[in-house]
């Protein structure tokens, strides 16, 4: 079995009018066993760019303390919020660096550029492949599932309430077709004036 | 009758110059030596009513079994050698529950009297996968049953021919039990009717007085399917009778 | 993870000598859908048959019609596909001259999965949906792993896009995670072909193994209606 499927979970993000949309599992397990139902993939690095790490635990919180660093000295030594296009490149490259002995994480960037205000989403394989696309990114151990999901039900220029019906309905029946991901799933809503956090119930089983 | 067959009643395989096949109708033959037993199809249900020869004060009669059940769809009721009967039944059974386990749905009648007619031919000493038995099966059986709701009732004899009937009576009152049914059934009687009939023949076709230890009555019904009838039950219908 | 492990490199060879193996398995690829309502069913199968990154046809139909109320949808391993159907005709070809009438689905479907399970250490791999009208001419899915595992719904999505509109079917035919007030809305014939139409375009976009057209019975009392609907062949 992949490493990367050692723990379960999924992200997923998508592209609407004017906002973004990034949403998570909650499950946190080794293998089949369920530890916790609580545990949070989806990170928020700046005002308007979140970032979803799926795969290995341990890789998930290294890599986000690790970028995090990276993120505080650019800003620090710019003197500027870091675009998120600019940190997809940044998580790239920092991905390459390992490409012979990698972190076993997908990430998944989701974000509004802090001046134009532009959305984006990017993912990457573990070696930091970029792929952006101007629909939807998707990543875990769902992936399939995923894929056809948001295919199905994703179209352009969503409003955010919109946008928020397909994505939680993307990934809730995505998972409920991975007995490694779910148990619960929280949405972000990026807009340029506010954040919405939404928990979602999910089957817990 | 007998006196002029000689050289052709030997082989079980061999046919007679006027083209019959001896040793198949002694067989039929030997049917008339066993205990009779009647079958009579209705609208509402099927009744197997059977004479059971208690030869001993000393048997126990329970155990002699005449009717028995195939599958929860079909029974049958048995007359001739015992012993072949059971070889007959066992057979129908297995293709019953086969059918069940491959299909997942209930044997047709027909079929499954065709399945046992299969064995039924297979004497002789050699053929296509050898052969069940050195002789023909001495036995007739009365197949009744339920398919899609409606009662049917087949007979098959040591020919292996099977046929389906309104009311068929096989064993040493056949041909009185047969006239008697010929004369009295009608497809619209009810099953009460029927069982009243069948017991009615056996009992003017029996050589001891009918009473609930020498007969064995079953009905099959679309509601109930297999039901052998109680002591208690035979017993209330035969002081009915007269 | 097996590419950063040793397996990954060859076994050390003699020169001159030829290692010849043997893989009696291919995927062909190729999706199935199916959706039972109350007085039909709907299978749809796309057309392309497929081996690594090379078509082999763009044509290929996948269903199966075995009866007239009976359809089979089977891909995976083609020429596995091809002995499986084969031997299903002749069995129900022999079932109709022993007993004397056609097999329904139920039947069909149970004796699907005993010939599949006869062959229990060298499975067909095969992925089989089978559609038809039951005894009381209600439609009915049943669902096949290789080895016989035979399940009754009222639909599935099968093949190797299977894993993308399974959760597409959960959510627009099944409404799961709907809310809903009482009962689940029945759905009508139209947008069960609808529905499955639309599940094959998005499998189409991920899956490079499903493509080209999808094929679709209608089964009804009234017969079996084909319709073919084209995708996109890339």
């Amino acid at each position: 079995m992949s490493i990367l499927a050692y723990n379960g979970g999924c992200v997923v993000a998508m592209r609407g009018k004017d906002c973004v949309a990034i949403a998570t599992d909650r499950r946190f397990g080794v293998q089949a066993q369920t530890i916790e139902t609580d545990f949070e993939k989806v990170f928020q690095f700046n005002p308007r760019m979140f970032v979803g790490l799926v795969g290995l635990q341990t890789d998930i919180l290294t890599v986000r303390d690790r970028l995090m660093f990276r993120k505080n000295l650019y800003e620090t030594r710019e003197n500027r919020e870091m675009q998120p296009a600019r940190f997809a490149a940044m998580l790239s490259s920092f991905l390459y660096e390992h490409r012979f002995g990698p972190y076993f994480i997908e990430p998944v960037i989701a974000g509004l550029d802090p001046k134009t205000l532009e959305p984006f989403i990017c993912n990457m394989d573990l070696i930091g492949c970029p792929n952006v696309p101007d629909d939807f990114v998707v990543a875990g151990t769902c992936g399939e599932q995923l894929y056809g999901m948001c295919e199905t039900l994703w179209k352009p220029d969503l409003e955010p309430n919109q946008l928020f019906e397909v994505i939680s309905q993307a990934m809730i029946n995505a998972f409920d077709r991975d007995a490694i991901s779910g148990w619960g799933a929280t949405v972000y809503i990026i807009e340029k004036d506010k954040i919405t956090v939404k928990t979602l119930k999910t089957r817990m089983d | 009758m007998f006196l002029t067959r000689s050289e052709y009643d030997r082989g079980v395989n061999t046919f007679s110059p006027e083209g019959r096949l001896f040793q198949v109708e002694y067989a039929i033959e030997a049917i008339k030596l066993g205990s009779t037993a009647i079958g009579i199809c209705t609208s509402e249900g099927v009744v197997l009513a059977v004479e059971k020869r208690i030869t001993s004060s000393l048997m126990v009669p329970s155990t002699v079994e005449k009717i028995v059940e195939v599958d929860k769809h079909i029974g049958c009721a048995t007359s001739g050698l015992m012993a072949d009967a059971r070889t007959l039944i066992e057979r129908a059974r297995v293709e019953c529950q086969n059918h069940w386990f491959v299909y997942n749905e209930r044997m047709s009648i027909e079929s499954c009297a065709q399945a046992v007619s299969a064995l039924a031919i297979q004497f002789g000493d050699s053929g296509d996968g050898g052969s069940a038995m050195s002789r023909p099966f001495g036995v007739a059986i009365l197949f009744a049953g339920i398919e899609e709701g409606k009662p049917q009732l087949w007979h098959m004899d040591p020919s292996g021919t099977y046929i389906r009937y309104g009311a068929k009576a096989i064993g040493s009152g056949s041909e009185g039990a047969q006239q008697n049914l010929q004369d009295n059934y009608t497809a619209e009687m009810s099953l009460n009717d029927a069982i009243v009939l069948a017991l009615n023949t056996l009992k003017q076709v029996m050589e001891d007085k009918i009473n609930s230890t020498n007969v064995e009555v079953m009905t099959m019904t679309s509601e109930k399917l297999f039901r052998m009838h109680t002591k208690e039950e035979v017993e209330q219908i035969i002081s009915d009778l007269a | 993870m097996n590419f950063m492990g040793i397996e990954q490199f060859p076994d050390y060879k003699v020169p001159g000598t030829q290692h010849q193996d043997f893989s009696p398995y291919e995927s062909n690829g190729g999706s199935i859908v199916a959706i039972a309502g109350d007085d039909y069913v709907v299978i749809a199968a796309d057309t392309r048959l497929s081996s690594g990154y090379t078509i082999h046809t763009r044509k290929q139909n996948k269903l199966f019609q075995l009866s007239g109320k009976t359809v089979l949808g089977s891909t995976g391993c083609w020429c596995d596909t091809l002995a499986l159907t084969a031997l299903v005709k002749a069995r129900m070809q022999m079932y109709e001259h022993t007993h004397l009438k056609t097999m329904s689905t139920d039947a069909i479907a149970q004796m699907l999965s005993i010939i599949m399970y006869n062959k229990r250490f060298f499975p067909y791999y095969v992925s089989n949906v089978l559609a038809g009208l039951d005894n009381e001419g209600k439609g009915v899915v049943y669902s096949y792993d290789p080895i016989g595992h035979c399940e009754r719904a009222t639909y599935r999505a099968g093949g190797s896009a299977g894993a993308l509109l399974q959760p597409v079917l959960d959510n627009q035919i099944g409404f799961k995670n709907m809310q809903l007030d009482g009962e689940i809305p029945k759905v009508s014939k139209d947008r069960a072909v609808a529905i499955a139409t639309d599940t094959f375009i998005s499998a189409a976009e991920r899956d490079i193994y499903t493509g080209d057209a999808v094929c679709i019975n209608i089964i009804t009392k009234d017969g079996i209606e084909v319709k073919e609907v084209q995708l996109r062949k890339d």
